[in-house]
């Protein structure tokens, strides 16, 4: 060995002081063009967590995982795309189905760590410095992976419609409700905002795969309503549909209807294959609406046995007596009480309790009481003549018609309010002849009626005055008739915030004469038939039950539910509330069967 | 009624008999839930009297210059009774009316006697229960005027 090389391992070391020949970032300066498929975007205010992008990728690459600050918000799943670098394509995939259209790329192509697992990122939550990077793929303009226009449902004309009670909306064909399904993008949003958590997606795929009897067991596992549903829901899965960001929503509520139409109700007992094991305890209902008969249902098929006493002559309570037959046909809905009659429920018609039964009575006989007694006092305007022979209440009129009566409104009428019964009766009144002018004291856009409900009223001719308030009731020169006056509102923001109120302006004051009035401006529950030492331990708040957990009230065997009981007072609301209601029964009256280990099992409305 | 002093002892009194009215109201009411809320009614008659307080110890000042939004919604309903089986609506009329003929106490007294300390005070009194006024006004329209 020489001197060299016993040295040399000493020279190489001096090399360690050298500048090295490798760089960390090899390229530097050299952009990605304009459009190039580079690193992710999210701007993550704007999605709302529909996983899209997680179902569309091919390579798994993209995971939806929790993001605190996005939880619980409506219409958004708390949850945000978390990206694998190591499994990306840059296909772009993802942009394209993105409902939000908050996913994008960038046009950065350079990323250098030395920790691998930074490649795993949130876009949008991990700072990342291209997230707000101008260039990149964008989707093209007006380019969609899916339709963004909802199949149009065939509806008789304003012309025709008018002309008779014939139901206006007149249901999709099969291949119309198949392209409508395929526009689903299975994100499940809308199954949290279903007050009843209905299983959209998978009864909406059953329609892709023609299999209407398993979206019909999909739909009753949480709603024996769905003939109804499927036509007056107020479907507010709707409106938090991701389709319906960049296009229209997907026609949940026609897609329900579809399903249930396709399926005969004699065929009911087979294909739901409802098994009830009788279990001795008695279970006494108030109220035959769709609160009352929901929770019916699933106690019956729990094996209670069943008593729904009903003031009415007929069940469904404002569905059959509120709901106009043009929207929602007595056929539908007797559809669905049938099937739930049909296990053994016994509905014992014109019997009110407090008249012809006392509600004590019911406390002595029955295991449990679940009252769901609905809101069928009209509220009064206050205002004065109003009780003028010619001031007529809208669910009187609705009512009355709904049984065959003629409500006597005559050739003009006004209709006071902006809410549903006020458009129905609004449109019942177009029907028996009349013209039709609808006074309201906010603007159209504050009316809380359903919108289709608006526009349809209006095209059927009904004319609304907005920002309209009602202030007299006068008699008029024909004793037949009435006269209202009602002033100009100007619409005031409130210094505290909050939606801006009519202010009337009583310099622009209005007299007019009708042949009728109808008032619909509100109802309220009537709570005669409870004692008043009973109403204070059901505990009241604004005329509502304020019910605790499962439905239960402070009165040990009794449950409430149903308009009277909930701030939304529309069918789906109640009908979850029946449900959640029989769940709180069925645990008060088998307290074994739910041990702290199989909590709920069984009774979580997917047995 | 000649000095500031003995126009908010009458202010006071007033304030405090409106939180009388709805208590014994209270004690007397029949359907469900109208308890609660009538004494509810009656709190806030007495931080109305409190603010009365508060002003005649120096410790708050009238603002008879600020503008009060008017609703006028109680200008055109019908009197009720305040009776055992009272509901939430009439509570409310019977709430907004009492406060509009308070607010048009102060106004018209303010009106009637020259400018000067004095008519600052029914000024500043009427500005208050104009703001009462609003107070169940904005109730009614929230909670009674829901679908009109």
């Amino acid at each position: 060995m020489n001197l060299r090389d016993l040295l040399s391992p000493f020279f190489v070391w001096q090399r360690a002081f050298e500048k090295p020949y490798t760089s960390l970032r090899p390229t530097i300066d050299r952009p990605g063009a304009p459009a190039y498929r580079g690193f992710h975007i999210n701007v993550t205010e704007e999605c709302i967590g529909c996983g899209s992008c997680h179902t569309i990728c091919q390579n798994h690459a993209i995971d939806m995982v929790p993001v605190a600050e996005f939880a619980g918000r409506e219409g958004d799943s708390g949850l945000r795309p978390r990206f694998d670098y190591g499994r990306c394509c840059w296909c772009g995939l993802c942009v394209d189905i993105c409902t939000a259209a908050s996913l994008r790329m960038s046009n950065e192509y350079a990323w250098f760590t030395e920790d691998p697992d930074e490649f795993h990122f949130t876009a949008g939550v991990d700072d990342k410095p291209w997230q707000h990077n101008e260039h990149g793929y964008r989707r093209a303009e007006g380019y969609h992976l899916y339709p963004p226009k909802r199949i149009a449902m065939d509806m008789l004309s304003p012309d025709e419609s008018v002309q008779s009670f014939e139901e206006v909306a007149r249901g999709y064909s099969e291949e119309q409700a198949r392209k409508e399904a395929d526009r689903c993008v299975e994100c499940g949003i809308c199954v949290a905002t279903c007050p009843a958590h209905m299983d959209v997606p998978d009864y909406i795929h059953s329609i892709r795969d023609g299999d209407y009897e398993k979206g019909l067991q999909l739909m009753y596992r949480t709603n024996p309503f769905p003939a109804t549903c499927g036509r007056i829901c107020t479907r507010r899965c709707e409106s938090v549909c991701p389709v319906g960001i960049l296009g229209e929503p997907v026609a949940i509520r026609w897609l329900k209807r579809f399903i249930v139409d396709q399926v005969d109700a004699q065929d009911y007992r087979r294909i739901l294959n409802d098994q009830i094991t009788e279990n001795g305890h008695r279970v006494a209902i108030i109220g035959a609406g769709p609160g009352g008969l929901s929770a019916a249902y699933y106690l019956r098929k729990k094996g209670h046995a069943v008593t729904v006493f009903e003031a009415q002559a007929r069940g469904g309570g404002m569905l059959r007596y509120g709901v106009p037959s043009y929207r929602l046909p007595d056929s539908d809905l007797d559809k669905d009480i049938d099937y739930i009659v049909s296990l053994g429920v016994d509905i014992r018609y014109n019997t009110r309790i407090g008249k012809d039964l006392g509600f004590d009575k019911l406390l002595q006989d029955y295991d449990a009481v679940f009252l769901s007694t609905g809101l069928s006092v009209p509220s009064s305007m206050r205002i004065h003549g109003e009780d003028h022979p010619r001031v007529l209440s809208g669910l009187q009129v609705l009512a009355d018609v709904a049984s065959g009566r003629d409500p006597g409104i005559g050739k003009q009428v006004a209709v006071i309010g902006g809410g549903n019964v006020a458009m129905d009766a609004a449109r019942v009144s177009r029907r028996l002849g009349a013209g039709v002018t609808i006074l309201y004291r906010r603007r159209i856009a504050d009316m809380p009626a359903d919108t289709e409900e608006i526009h349809e009223s209006q095209e059927e001719g009904c004319t609304i005055v907005p920002q309209a308030i009602p202030v007299e009731i006068i008699e008029a020169d024909n004793p037949q008739r009435v006269t209202i006056k009602w002033g100009e509102a100007e619409m005031v923001q409130d210094p505290k915030g909050g939606r801006p109120r009519p202010v009337l302006q009583e310099e622009r004051m209005h007299t007019d004469t009708y042949d009728s009035i109808i008032s619909a401006i509100g109802q309220g529950s009537n709570l005669d038939f409870l004692s008043k030492d009973t109403q204070e331990q059901l505990a009241i708040e604004w005329g509502k039950f304020t019910p605790g957990e499962y439905q239960h009230t402070a009165l040990e065997k009794v449950f409430v539910g149903g308009d009277a009981a909930n701030r939304t007072a529309d069918a789906i609301s109640a009908i979850e509330d029946g449900h959640h209601a029989a769940r709180g029964i069925d645990r008060f009256l088998n307290p074994q069967a739910y041990t702290e280990t199989q909590a709920d099992n069984g009774m979580n409305g997917h047995e | 009624m000649n000095s500031v002093d003995e126009i908010l002892d009458y202010a006071i009194d007033q304030e405090q008999q409106a939180a009388d009215f709805y208590a014994n109201l209270a004690g007397r009411a029949e359907k469900a839930g109208m308890k609660e809320i009538l004494l509810e009614f009656a709190a806030e008659e007495q931080r109305h009297k409190e603010r009365l307080l508060a002003v005649k110890n120096g410790d708050h000042e009238l603002t008879p210059e600020q503008e009060v939004l008017d609703l006028k919604i109680s200008d055109y309903l019908v009197e009720v009774d305040a009776t055992d089986d009272i509901s939430y609506q009439d509570a409310l009329i019977v709430a907004m009316k009492r406060e509009r003929a308070a607010y048009e106490l102060y106004r018209d007294m303010a009106e009637k006697i020259p400018e000067g300390r004095l008519r600052e005070v029914f000024e500043g009194l009427a500005k208050e229960e104009a703001k009462h006024k609003l107070f169940f006004e904005s109730e009614y329209d929230e909670r009674v005027l829901m679908d009109n």
